[in-house]
């Protein structure tokens, strides 16, 4: 782009004279609404349209000036050419066109490593294949890509048009015409003769708004509240077995150990609810009093390892300090307070499980979890 | 041939002769030098080197570690009792650098190790003579089945250590550290003393063999998994690789606009 471009914003509309030095863009445009014209038959919006145009579109001030250089585009549009000798213009049609070509290149190294490579999914084949796949795809999309940006940069005519946008509001005349329909369709349904239809009417329909209140309370408001959420795996004799199955000896852990324990049923170690904490620290350091210390045994006390919070799994255990860490929200339970929440969002402690040795020395649960593992939800509260 | 040409070849072979003795004797010894040494090492198990082993370490307690846990492991000013805690927590604090720790803090740093490896068994030697304890790990520690190794990392180390050894964050400013620096010695001794925060794993809960196992794998990871991206990016999955991508991605799509809006 040469002078034109200096910073001179467009002329101001100026009516008839712009419309007359205006190029072939502005033809086009300005055909078009009477184009419309002939086919809707309406003259009246034909000639807003037409104004709109009018003053939107304005030749460039400096028109009369263009430059005499080598023009590629002689049709006399706005249209600017660059500013490229045709030894250059030539050189750069031949990059661009290597470009167009790099990406056919592409297209076909693709293909031809589809076709005849050999893909290797975790099996002896060519290790070469997915990235020559990549290679391929990213060769043609660049070469089209960069050719279209270096085409427009360099060979492309260099123009500027100012489009404003045209006035909103639908015209007065069609704003009448609906008004009129909504009047007579309105007149047509007799309500305004009806007053106990109104009536009814409001009722019912604002009866309605309150349907969909109850939803907010959950649809299993009465279904399934004793069963799925509140219950896992644990059952009393259910012995606690670590994830590749075998069962956890009563000795096995020392003291400051930890081990992550399921119950030893079908699908156990798979069962979201169901994990849970085996720790073993000093008895005397155990600090529970009550049921939760006959919950545990020798030192060994068993948490559900499901944050209180929103469910990530707790195993992070400071054996110093007994704390539980949960990785998430930082939340912090002391183990050897009953799991009690000690830092973080959370707002319960880990639920405890009970726990006995067998006559085999493996240790088993004495029943469920006293309370619903992991994260509140409606019906618990 | 005359009779002193004769002579001197006899006086000659009579010189090789001692030549080739002198040659056999210094091979010998070389020989000796060369592969007697680890045999004579390798006696250091008997008593006598044992002691020997306990009453250097104990020279090394007393200068560098008794002003903390007192001159009798007793613990004291700001250290505590070493009385059974065993050879291997000697191994895992002091070499990799946590003992002596230089400052109070939260949690011993990793540092530069102050005593030799010679030094450490010594020292070990001293705290395993006294009260028992894990002992120091010996053999080849990494030799495990990396496959098995990887799971049992997966269900014991990963939810502090991260899933590639990358450490994470504990309570009040205490943290995992991360495991790349770690020799295999350190990493079975930490397993079997439970240093610090860490729990203890001991041999009936994870087998010797699976502690191997483990060790293989954290050296794996350290030194042999591949990075097909290129760069790791501490391995913190889609974290720090969705933040380069963010930044390295959208600043060059934003200097590629740029470019393509910029006038020819």
């Amino acid at each position: 782009m040469t002078e034109n471009t200096g910073g001179q914003p467009p002329s101001p509309p100026t009516g008839q004279t712009s419309a007359e030095a205006a190029g072939s863009i502005r033809d086009r445009l300005a055909s078009r609404p009477s184009d419309e014209a002939d086919s809707g038959g309406d003259s009246r919006v034909s000639d807003v349209n037409e104004n709109a145009f009018q003053q939107t579109y304005s030749a460039p001030a400096d028109e009369g000036q263009r430059d005499a250089g080598p023009a590629v585009d002689t049709s006399g549009a706005l249209a600017e050419p660059h500013e490229l000798s045709e030894a250059d213009a030539r050189s750069a049609e031949r990059k661009v066109s290597a470009l167009f070509l790099l990406s056919l290149v592409g297209v076909i190294g693709f293909v031809a490593t589809y076709v005849f490579g050999e893909p290797q999914f975790g099996e002896p084949g060519n290790a070469a294949f997915t990235p020559l796949l990549g290679v391929f795809m990213a060769l043609a999309l660049f070469g089209i890509g960069a050719g279209a940006v270096l085409w427009a940069k360099l060979l492309m005519n260099d123009e500027e048009a100012v489009q404003e946008r045209h006035p909103f509001g639908s015209d007065p005349k069609e704003r009448a015409a609906t008004a009129d329909a909504l009047k007579q369709g309105f007149g047509q349904t007799n309500l305004a003769r009806r007053p106990l239809l109104i009536g009814s009417l409001a009722l019912g329909g604002g009866a309605l708004a309150i349907l969909p209140i109850p939803f907010l309370f959950g649809l299993g408001r009465f279904q399934n509240k004793e069963v799925t959420l509140a219950t896992t795996g644990w059952a009393e004799g259910v012995r606690l077995i670590r994830q590749n199955g075998t069962p956890v000896r009563l000795g096995d852990l020392v003291i400051g150990a930890v081990e992550s324990v399921y119950p030893d049923v079908e699908h156990g170690t798979k069962r979201a609810d169901s994990p849970a904490l085996l720790i073993r620290m000093r008895p005397e350091e155990l600090l529970l009093e009550g049921q939760p210390a006959e919950w545990a045994y020798q030192g060994h006390v068993v948490y559900s390892s499901v944050c209180t919070h929103l469910g990530c799994p707790v195993k992070l255990y400071e054996q110093q300090t007994h704390h539980l860490f949960c990785p998430c929200h930082q939340s912090t339970f002391a183990a050897d307070e009953g799991a009690v929440p000690i830092f973080g969002p959370a707002a319960r402690p880990l639920p405890q499980l009970a726990i006995s040795v067998d006559e085999d020395g493996y240790f088993v649960a004495e029943g469920d979890f006293e309370e619903p593992i992991g994260p509140s939800y409606w019906e618990r509260g | 041939m005359t009779s002193t040409s004769s002579a001197r070849a006899s006086r000659r072979s009579r010189m090789s002769g001692y030549a080739v003795l002198l040659l056999a004797l210094s091979l010998v010894g070389t020989l000796y030098t060369a592969f007697g040494a680890p045999a004579s090492q390798a006696q250091d198990a008997s008593p006598s080197n044992q002691s020997m082993a306990v009453k250097e370490g104990r020279e090394l307690y007393l200068t560098g570690c008794s002003t903390c846990h007192g001159l009798n492991l007793e613990g004291g000013a700001g250290g505590p009792s070493l009385i059974g805690v065993g050879g291997a927590s000697v191994v895992f604090q002091v070499e990799s650098g946590r003992m002596p720790l230089s400052a109070g803090v939260q949690q011993a740093p990793r540092k530069t190790p102050k005593y030799s490896i010679a030094e450490i068994d010594q020292l070990a030697a001293y705290i395993q003579a006294n009260g028992g304890g894990p002992e120091v790990p010996e053999g080849d520690l990494a030799d495990g089945d990396l496959q098995l190794g990887g799971a049992l990392f997966r269900t014991n180390c990963a939810s502090c250590h991260n899933f590639a050894g990358s450490g994470g964050a504990l309570t009040y400013g205490k943290y995992a550290p991360e495991l790349s620096q770690a020799s295999a010695r350190v990493i079975y001794s930490a397993m079997q003393s439970g240093p610090e925060s860490m729990p203890r794993y001991g041999d009936n809960q994870l087998l010797p063999e699976e502690k191997k196992a483990i060790t293989r794998y954290i050296t794996y990871l350290n030194e042999e998994a591949p990075n097909p991206g290129g760069a790791g990016l501490g391995r913190y999955g889609p974290i720090s690789e969705g933040l380069v991508a963010w930044v390295v991605g959208i600043t060059a799509m934003v200097a590629l606009t740029l470019w393509i809006g910029a006038r020819a």
